[in-house]
């Protein structure tokens, strides 16, 4: 559906967005999709539908909070940060994210079944 | 917790959602044009840059739904807007509408009516405890030709004694009262109950207590309970009652206890006493009279119960062959007991009433599906606007429940107006019909939840259908077809021609049902009760024993001289006499006796008939004719020598060709003979009702043999109603005091003999003819649809010279494919399912050939017209401006 550039998963587009306010600060959602796509190399897309629900979401849950501000080219925009909570909720998710790549870095790694 | 938090949030977010959809709108401006700008930093072309940023965001308008789903609660909004929508759209087709909800309260009002009579009569609680393990014991004979009788006390010691399937075994009989010394003398229905018979029902009394075991042993203490009626009519419902006495038949009797309102077992039954069974009859296996009441062990079935005394049963066959040969055991639930012979007829009312609500679902989901295919277009673009599948198939949903909560609404008001008149199904004058008394069918909490119940799941049915339909397909594709005009798919048609072929098979099956039953009425009309009911009043009377003694027979005689003297001096009366056993009254007894000058049978196995009473003016009251000899006379009396009549039936039976008058009968024993001359024969009498079997009547003179219980008939030339007060005068003033147990026209009583059939067949009949016009109606949709569908087409034909009336052929044949598939399938369904109906049928077979061939030439032409009213209009298709029609 969407080309050839992939679309990210919605449970690690939270994780990417929170990520990013965190070594950041507050930002934009055009600036969020930005870095995504930048950091990913620009292996991932990131359009209108995937990216403000997720942001919508991840307020509702009171993980990031927004208030409109000017940009740098004087621009109106919305912009996000972290709350407390989001910060916390990054530090689990991350170990949780690390955690999942290491173990299913061990089955994808060939001759090291454990006997 | 976050959770919680989003929730509430989220529905907040339900106000102030303009605000809300500003700022989305705002901030996606930005990122698009903060994208334009660094794609112009990167070089591009400003036409490129916005081409770029566009392209690479994806749908503007894609995305503020989804962000709108994620935002408020979307279910409860949508379906405020789905509602809102559906009444706005609803409200522009009214047609549609009323067509819609009026066949679905229709539908929705039959079925919740039927149910509530359902639910009075088969689902309402029983007011004891687990009642699904009491069961009725009876006697069954086929040699002898009875399905159910009471029991012989030999019988229930043996059965007691033996069965290991019972908790307990509680015996009964009836015996009526006449209760003096409480305000006027009034006639109960009574029951002797053994101690334990309360304990079996589980019924506790609401005053006082029921029988201790003492008290039904042989030397007992006289006492009494009351029912809830009578303690409430007669004693005022006097707390105070309970240890006072009571005069029953001029015998004193202790009130000991009142039972709750609900209890009514037997129904009708006013008072019961104590059962005292004493040794001589408990080894007595000839006289059968009790009336078992059984609690099954838990875990024990019915069959398992029937099939341990049965065995007991045969052993005792053996030892007593001349009483219990032949013999079965018939274990009936209380439950059926109760619900008697309405059960089938209501269960066969409630399938006839469903295929109605199918018929009706059927149509209604054509209605639907040619609206969606007008819809298609709106669907379409919907869809490309970002609705999702799922919230448009809400919004069919929404649409459908709507409209059928609407229908149900008004259904359940159809049907509490319906109740009114199926109370009419329980007649309270014929005690001999099996039915349960209902005064009143109420619609109560459970009859609402099923008529919600059935209302959302029709709307749920025949909203399926335009999903089904419309959302396997590419709605993209949709689009495009909708552009270049209306056609249908083949699936669609095959759809429509499939419901429609159902809902052919579905009356087919009602109408043969019906045909079946209004046959089986008219041969029941057709037929004689043998007696002239359209111009006899009839009062019932029982002659207590406290004023007129059994040893003093001559009081009751004098008694109905007076009475019928008075009578007859009324204006207006032609004739008056009695009889003891009232024709269609239910109360009945049997003689049995033996011919003079046949051989002796064996003991058990002689013949019997049914005993009857009459005064010297009865057969011409009642206008039964005398076909042979003479009818009694005034000398018939004591001391003068014993005559008798036989009705035809019974003369048949013992004497064939031969004349019976002046043949003997002996209706004592060897022992003791009591011999009677046959001095008549009169016509036959329907005393059971039309659809019984005649019985042999044995009539003798009432002033031989003066009866306790009295049935007085007085003939008038007007109706029998306006006669009524008079004849109770009559009655009164020969004894104030004497208690009249039922005064009623004959023709009401026969009237009320026919009621259940008489209704279940108005409403089966009213079913399919429901059920033939929705059918016919389906037909004439699909038709019209199809001819509207294939305007362009059949312009074409024409254009290239078609003749009209090979169009009209072609339309027809189209139309008769759909209804004659599924007069073939209705037809095959109504032969296997007709023989339900074979125990309900009179007169007719439930193959009866007639019926089939009425009800297909019948749906043939319905369908026929349904056809040819479309194919008439597709001929008048002027070829120009078909051809211009896309």
């Amino acid at each position: 559906m969407m080309g050839d550039k992939t679309d990210v998963w919605q449970g690690t587009l939270a994780l990417m967005v929170l990520k990013t306010l965190q070594a950041l600060g507050p930002l934009h959602g055009y600036g969020i999709a930005r870095r995504i796509e930048q950091t990913s190399g620009g292996l991932l897309a990131v359009n209108y539908g995937t990216l403000y629900p997720a942001l919508l979401k991840l307020e509702q849950e009171g993980y990031i909070s927004s208030e409109w501000g000017t940009s740098d080219n004087n621009r109106k925009a919305k912009y996000y940060k972290l709350t407390r909570a989001g910060r916390k909720q990054l530090d689990k998710e991350a170990r949780e994210w690390e955690q999942t790549t290491e173990i299913l870095a061990r089955f994808l790694a060939p001759g090291r079944e454990s006997a | 917790m976050r959770r919680v938090r989003g929730w509430l949030l989220r529905l907040g977010e339900l106000f102030g959602k303009e605000r809300r959809e500003r700022e989305l709108a705002a901030e996606m401006e930005s990122h698009l044009q903060m994208h334009i700008e660094d794609n112009l930093r990167a070089g591009m072309s400003a036409a490129e840059a916005r081409r770029d940023a566009l392209m690479k965001l994806g749908g503007m308008e894609q995305t503020k739904e989804i962000y709108r789903e994620r935002r408020g609660l979307p279910l409860l909004e949508a379906f405020t807007q789905d509602l809102r929508s559906s009444i706005r759209l609803l409200r522009k087709s009214p047609s549609f509408a009323a067509l819609v909800t009026l066949t679905l309260a229709l539908g929705i009002g039959a079925n919740t009516a039927i149910f509530s009579v359902v639910n009075a009569v088969l689902l309402s609680p029983l007011p004891y405890r687990q009642p699904d393990r009491l069961v009725m014991v009876w006697m069954s004979n086929a040699s002898k030709g009875y399905k159910t009788s009471p029991v012989s006390g030999g019988d229930f010691a043996e059965w007691k004694a033996g069965n290991s399937v019972f908790e307990e075994m509680a015996p009964s009989w009836d015996s009526l009262y006449t209760l003096t010394g409480a305000g006027e003398p009034e006639f109960l229905i009574g029951y002797q109950f053994s101690a334990e018979y309360f304990r079996v029902l589980g019924a506790a009394p609401q005053l006082g207590r029921t029988f201790l075991p003492e008290e039904d042993r042989p030397g007992g203490r006289d006492v009494a309970v009351l029912s809830d009626g009578l303690w409430r009519r007669t004693f005022h419902a006097d707390i105070g009652v309970v240890g006072k006495p009571i005069t029953l038949d001029g015998k004193s009797y202790t009130v000991v206890g009142v039972m709750p309102p609900g209890f009514k077992y037997p129904p009708l039954t006013e008072i019961w006493t104590p059962l005292e069974l004493n040794q001589a009859f408990l080894a007595n296996y000839k006289d059968s009279a009790l009336r078992i009441m059984a609690r099954l062990k838990p875990g024990v079935t019915v069959k398992q119960a029937e099939s341990q005394l049965n065995a007991i049963e045969s052993r005792i066959a053996q030892q007593h062959p001349d009483t219990d040969e032949g013999n079965t055991v018939k274990i009936v639930p209380l439950r059926e007991e109760l619900s008697g012979d309405i059960r089938l007829p209501l269960l066969i009312l409630l399938g006839a009433v469903g295929f109605v609500l199918l018929i009706a679902c059927a149509n209604v989901a054509n209605l639907t599906l040619a609206r969606a295919a007008g819809r298609q277009k709106e669907l379409a673009v919907r869809s490309a606007l970002g609705a999702s599948r799922g919230r448009l198939i809400r919004q069919f949903v929404t649409e459908s429940i709507f409209l059928s909560l609407t229908g149900g609404v008004a259904g359940v008001i159809l049907a509490a107006l319906a109740t009114r008149f199926l109370v009419a199904i329980f007649p309270n004058n014929i005690a001999n019909l099996n039915i349960p008394r209902v005064t009143a069918i109420p619609i109560d909490a459970r009859v609402l939840c099923f008529g919600m119940f059935v209302a959302t799941l029709t709307g749920l049915l025949f909203g399926l259908a335009p999903i089904a339909h419309f959302v396997r397909r590419d709605l993209a594709e949709g689009m495009k077809e909708m552009s270049r005009g209306t056609t249908s798919t083949r699936r669609e048609q095959r759809l429509r021609g499939m419901l429609v072929g159902a809902e052919v098979a579905l009356a087919v099956v009602l109408l043969v049902g019906a045909s079946l039953f209004v046959e089986s009425f008219r041969n029941l009309l057709q037929g004689k009760l043998g007696f002239d009911a359209e111009r006899v009043v009839s009062a019932q009377l029982f002659l207590s024993s406290g004023k007129y003694p059994f040893a003093e027979p001559q009081k009751r005689l004098q008694f109905l001289d007076q009475v019928l003297e008075k009578i007859r001096a009324l204006p207006g009366v032609e004739s008056a006499g009695a009889t003891n056993y009232l024709p269609l009254s239910g109360f009945w007894g049997v003689a049995t006796f033996t011919v003079e000058g046949l051989p002796q049978p064996q003991p058990g196995k002689e013949p019997t008939a049914d005993a009857r009473l009459a005064t010297p003016d009865y057969f011409r009251t009642m206008g039964i004719l005398l076909l042979k000899g003479r009818v009694f006379t005034e000398e018939d009396r004591k001391g003068a020598p014993k005559v008798a009549i036989v009705n035809e039936t019974l003369a048949h039976r013992v004497w064939g060709h031969e004349d019976p008058i002046g043949q003997k009968l002996n209706v004592g024993d060897i022992k003791q003979a009591d011999w009677w001359e046959v001095v008549g024969v009169v016509s036959d009498v329907k005393s059971f009702g039309l659809e019984e079997e005649t019985h042999g009547d044995l009539y003798r003179p009432f002033a031989q043999i003066p009866y306790p219980l009295l049935a007085i008939v007085v003939r008038t030339p007007g109706r029998p109603a306006s006669m009524l007060g008079a004849v109770k005068q009559a009655i009164w003033s020969a004894d104030k005091d004497q208690p009249i147990f039922k005064i009623i026209g004959m023709d009401q009583m026969a009237d009320e003999s026919l009621a259940l059939r008489r209704v279940s067949t108005v409403l089966l009949s009213t079913f399919s003819t429901l059920a033939l016009l929705l059918g016919g109606l389906g037909i004439y949709g699909v038709m019209a649809y199809a001819v509207t569908q294939r305007t362009h087409e059949i312009g074409v034909r024409m254009a290239l010279g078609a003749q009209s009336s090979s169009v009209l052929g072609m339309v027809i044949r189209q139309g008769m494919k759909i209804a004659l598939a599924g007069l073939v399938l209705g037809l095959g369904g109504a032969l296997a399912l007709s023989r339900v109906l074979t125990g309900l049928l009179y007169g007719v077979t439930s193959t009866d050939t007639p019926a089939f061939a009425f009800t297909a030439a019948i749906l043939a032409g319905v369908s026929l017209t349904a056809c040819y009213v479309p194919a008439r209009r597709a001929t008048r298709v002027d070829p120009m401006v078909a051809l211009r029609y896309e």
